[in-house]
Order: C-alpha cells, then structure tokens, then sequence
C-alpha cells in the first residue's frame, strides 16, 4: 500500500473522505456505482466493455499507459515474417464510445480498506469494486546475467508484444545462415504454454526459405512438448527436419550476452539469437493491492463466480494474474472478464451472481505459412470444489491444417473486435 | 475502525438483497445444475455461456471472417446443430468439443439468445 490513511486525509480533505464513506449508501441506492479497471489487454478492456454493455448505470474506469494495443496472439506470426508489426497493433479508439473513461497512467497503489488507486501521475481514483487484469510481469533475477543482457538488447523476451517482438523479428533477420537461434521456456505456469512452440514452428518456416542451414535449440523447462505436442512434433518432422532440437526438462539459470552462451541446469549453449522467457508473476500492482496471495506469493487467488479476491473484498483479479488451472491465455481472458462484469451486474443490483458459470478455453497455434491447429476445452465453475472443472471431450487436434489455419485468422479478428471494438 | 466499515458495506448489501425480494414478492425461480435459483440467476448465466461464443463466431456472433456467423439463425437451427456436432454426426474441427462441454437446456438457451440477435 503506498497510500497511507494520513496522507490521504491530507491531500484529498475531509470532503472527498466523507464521500468515501458514504459510497457503501451509494450502491445501495442505486445511484452510479463505480467501477476502476487496471490494463486495457484482453481482461481489462473486455471487462469494462461489458459492464458497460450489460449494465450502463455502471461507471467505469480503465487505466491503461499505453496509447495502443500490441496483441501477443499473432506476435508469432511477426516473428516469423507472416505478419509485420501493423497487423498486430490496436486502437484504443472505440472504447470511449461504450461510456468508458480511458485513464493515461499507471496504477501504482491500492488501499483497500479506502478503496482508492493511486497512479503514477499522483490522481487518486475510488472505487466501489476494482478490477485487476495488468497481466504478467517477469522474474528476471532467476536467470543470472538476464537483466544486463536485456539492457544490452541481446537477450529478449518478446513475451509482451511491442517493441521486443520487433528486435526480435529484426536480430533474426541480421543472423547469418548457420545461425543459431536458442528458445527458452520457463516450467509451468506462465503465459500461453503453446507460444514456445509456435514461435520455434514460425521461425524455422522463416529459416527454412531464408537461412537453411541454421538451427532452433529450445531449452524447454516443461517435461515434453507439454501443449498440442502431437501436432507440433509431427509438423518439424514433415516441415522442418533435422531444424528443430526440442530438449525438455531444461531449466535456463544463466545467461552470458558478451560471450553468448545461455547455461542451463544440464549445458552451456552459444547462440547467436538469445529468446529467453523468463518466470513470472501477476503484475505488481497485484501486490500492491494485495491480493498477489497464493503459496508462493506469485499469482492471485480468486473466488471463479465473481473473481473477487477472497482476503480483500471489493478487488477482483482477472486474465493471466489469476492462480487457477486454466490455461493463461487471452481466450480465457476474455471469457474470465464477461464472467466477472456479469457478476458485479448482479452484485450491484442485489442480485445473487451465477454460482456455476462456464469457460471455454481455445488456443490455436499456426506451424507454418498455411497450418494451424485448435485446442479446445470447457470448464465448468463448481462452487463445492471452488475450482473450474474441465469437463470430458476436449482436447487438442493431432496435426494443423489449412482449414484451422482459416479459422486462426478469424479467432483473431474476432477476439480483437470482441475487446477492443 | 475498517473492519466495522466492512460490515456495514455487507450490512447495505444484505439489506438490498433482501429489500429487492420483498418488493417483488416471491422471485420466480429456475433451475440450473439442479439446483433451485432466482430467474436472474439463470439469465446471467445464459448471458454469459452465450458470450462465449463471440470470440470465434464475432461479437453477438455476428461474423467477419471464416467461422460462420450465428446472430439470427434460425433458433431449431442452431439447436439441432448443436446436438449433431456432440454426437459426432456433423464433422468439426471444434465444435464436439465444445458442444460436449454444455448441456441441451444450455442449447436451447444459447440458440435463443442468437435467434434474437438482428
Ligand atoms: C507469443 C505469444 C502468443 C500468444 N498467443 C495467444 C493466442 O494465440 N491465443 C491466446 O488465447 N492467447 C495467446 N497468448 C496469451 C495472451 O497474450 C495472454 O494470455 C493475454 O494477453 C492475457 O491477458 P491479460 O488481460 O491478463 O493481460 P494483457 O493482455 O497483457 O494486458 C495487461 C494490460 O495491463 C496493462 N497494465 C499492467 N500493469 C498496469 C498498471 N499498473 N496500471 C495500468 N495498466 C497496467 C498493460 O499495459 C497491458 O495493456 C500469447 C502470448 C504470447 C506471449
Ligand atoms: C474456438 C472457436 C469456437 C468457439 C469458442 C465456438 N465455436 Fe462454433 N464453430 C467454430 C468453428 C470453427 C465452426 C465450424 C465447424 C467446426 O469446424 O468446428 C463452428 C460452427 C458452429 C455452428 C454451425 C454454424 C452453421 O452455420 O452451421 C454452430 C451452431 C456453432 N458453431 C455454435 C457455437 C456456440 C453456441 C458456441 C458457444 C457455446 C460456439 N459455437 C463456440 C468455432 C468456435
């Protein structure tokens, strides 16, 4: 909590404070409750579109520092030339349009008890229920020598679409043929288990027309192509054989960007393009709030009906900082946020929110210029076990094709308008 | 001093709750995972399964791209494609999966509310 009681008083007055007080009266009456969104990704910006859809009497929020969108789903595709840097940009443009109050900041405190946002700028924002979606944030101190090799711009993540996606796409491009491009994943859970495996598919369809003799190491710290591996090991063998060294269990602890060489548990490997994703957490502001509460004080527990926190009322998590056993992805994100704006719709009007909502999870990953493939799995919320429970029948296709490559396209069309338009 | 706060928020909401259903005199009801719930309950939820949907099929499921569009379909439509897909009698490439992860009332429900989308 940067906030303290004291301070508040001071700067905000007895005024402000007083109304405060009185917002519980508020929602009771029914006049406009408030509602302050942190992140405009696929979490935030669908949760606020959707209250304001459902319910217009509800005023919303959204803080968000950045002016555009970079969408990750795709960010592959940019990597491996199929895309550039446009594709996967969005406007923020329509939101304002739903009645929602776009907010230029960052949200860097939270006092709970007050119920008010601090930002970066210094506004102080209150809330009657807050909404946490900022994502991911990495742990970059447990790979030695990963901070300064980021600084150096030799080591990448381009785990969050943007500017890395495109040094990324750039130090490919500026590889000799012969190359050596290293992947490494961090072990469970973290953002879009099948990315890994997509980029590895995307930049050897890239090396294969570009650079033929070069070379993919994944140091994988999952134990085997953990998502849609069927599917992914069947397309390097058809498309890109010999390309591909797929080695599991193998954990990046070091990284040397002066001499090149990525250490992990088992072997020392030079490369000449470094892509390192590093372990991560919910977004700071998760703790600062805090509800960045599960054992290893990494991700945010939740109540699955309504998404509020269960040690701090009134602050919901959602998208990729919640601790649960769905997949992290932006289609669960999406599906998370109209669960959590349909549950505050019932809360704000007295009403008893679904105990026994539904989720459907799809990824699709592209394994070259022309194929791709689905996973789809539906969980339902069963409030006895207080867990999502994925019911029987789903599952991921066995190879990609061009028909899902298809409907990949149209997934991304649609969740972009589902969010953002 | 919050935790006293805290209760009185608690305290407004309960009251609401309570002051709702009373205005209202006794709540119709409906049933969902077998379980008896107000009808809000239920058309929260079949709002929310529906929107599930939008990701692949278009918001409101109105398409602009290759997986077909739902909004205004015929409501048998929707529900006998539903059925054939569970059971494997229609090809997919996801839609077994999906529809086997929702129940026929859910059916029902989901295609009313795209039968009603203009
Ligand atoms: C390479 C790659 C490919 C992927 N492909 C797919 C795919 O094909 N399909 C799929 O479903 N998923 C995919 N994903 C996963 C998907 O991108 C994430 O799961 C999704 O973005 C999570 O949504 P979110 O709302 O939690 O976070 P985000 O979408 O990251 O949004 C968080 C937002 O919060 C903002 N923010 C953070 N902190 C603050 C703060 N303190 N104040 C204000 N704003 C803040 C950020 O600027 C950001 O805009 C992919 C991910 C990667 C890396
Ligand atoms: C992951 C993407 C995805 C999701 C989510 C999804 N669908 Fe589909 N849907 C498809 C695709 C792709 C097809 C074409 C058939 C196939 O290959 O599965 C389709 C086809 C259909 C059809 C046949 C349409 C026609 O014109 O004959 C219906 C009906 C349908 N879906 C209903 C639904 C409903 C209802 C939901 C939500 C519960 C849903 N779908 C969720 C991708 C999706």
């Amino acid at each position: 909590m940067t906030l303290h009681r004291r301070d508040f008083l001071k700067i905000a007055g007895a005024g402000l404070a007083a109304s405060l007080l009185a917002k519980p009266a508020f929602s009771a009456t029914r006049s406009k409750p408030h509602v302050v969104v942190v992140g405009a990704g696929f979490g935030g910006a669908t949760c606020a579109k959707y209250l304001r859809l459902w319910d217009p009497n509800i005023q919303v929020t959204l803080i968000e520092p950045n002016d555009k969108f970079y969408s990750c789903p795709m960010s592959n595709w940019v990597i491996g030339g199929l895309r550039n840097m446009d594709d996967l940009t969005k406007s923020y443009e329509h939101l304002p349009g739903y009645g929602i109050k776009m907010v230029k900041d960052t949200a860097i405190g939270v006092d709970a008890d007050w119920r008010v946002v601090t930002t970066r700028r210094g506004k102080k924002i209150a809330y009657d229920r807050l909404v946490l979606a900022p994502g991911i944030e990495f742990m970059t101190d447990l790979v030695e020598g990963y901070a300064e090799g980021e600084a150096a711009g030799k080591v990448l993540h381009a785990w969050k679409a943007g500017p890395q996606t495109l040094a990324l796409r750039k130090q490919l491009e500026a590889m000799p043929d012969g190359g050596v491009f290293v992947i490494a994943s961090p072990p469970p859970p973290g953002r879009c288990v099948s990315g890994p495996y997509e980029r590895a598919s995307l930049v050897a369809h890239y090396f294969k027309q570009h650079k033929p003799r070069s070379k993919i190491i994944m140091l994988d710290g999952h134990i085997d192509v953990v998502s849609k591996g069927p599917m992914f090991k069947a397309a390097w063998k058809q498309f890109y054989p010999g390309m591909i060294e797929h080695r599991p269990n193998n954990q990046v602890v070091k990284v040397d960007h002066k001499t090149m060489v990525v250490t992990s548990e088992f072997e020392d490997v030079k490369a000449d393009v470094i892509n390192i994703v590093p372990k991560q957490r919910a977004g700071d502001i998760c703790a600062q709030a805090g509800v960045r509460a599960d054992s290893a004080g990494v991700w945010c527990p939740v109540n699955g009906a309504t998404f509020e926190s269960p040690t701090v009322p009134f602050v919901h998590v959602l998208g990729d900082s919640v601790a649960t056993n769905m997949p992290k992805s932006a289609h669960v994100s999406n599906n998370q946020a109209k669960i959590c704006a349909a549950a505050l719709v019932e809360l704000f009007n007295g009403r008893e929110p679904d105990p026994y909502p539904v989720i459907g999870s799809t990824s699709y990953s592209a394994t070259s210029d022309h194929t791709a493939g689905p996973i789809a799995v539906v969980m339902r919320h069963d409030p006895e076990k207080g867990t999502y429970v994925r019911q029987p029948g789903g599952g991921a296709s066995p190879e990609g094709d061009e028909i899902n490559f298809e409907y990949n396209k149209a997934w991304f069309e649609h969740i972009w308008a589902d969010t953002l338009g | 001093m919050n935790m006293k706060r805290r209760e009185a928020v608690v305290a407004a909401i309960l009251w609401l709750a309570t002051g709702v259903a009373g205005a209202a005199g006794p709540a119709p009801t409906c049933l969902i995972s077998g379980k008896e719930k107000p009808a809000s309950v239920c058309a929260a939820h079949t709002k929310t399964i529906s929107a599930t949907c939008f990701i692949c099929h278009g918001p409101n499921g109105k398409s602009v791209a290759a997986i077909p569009g739902l909004a205004g379909q015929d409501k048998d439509y929707l529900v006998t494609a539903m059925r054939e897909f569970r059971d494997g009698k229609r090809e997919s490439t996801v839609m077994q999966k999906y529809a086997l992860g929702y129940t026929d009332s859910e059916y029902e429900a989901i295609a009313a509310f795209f039968a009603a989308i203009k």
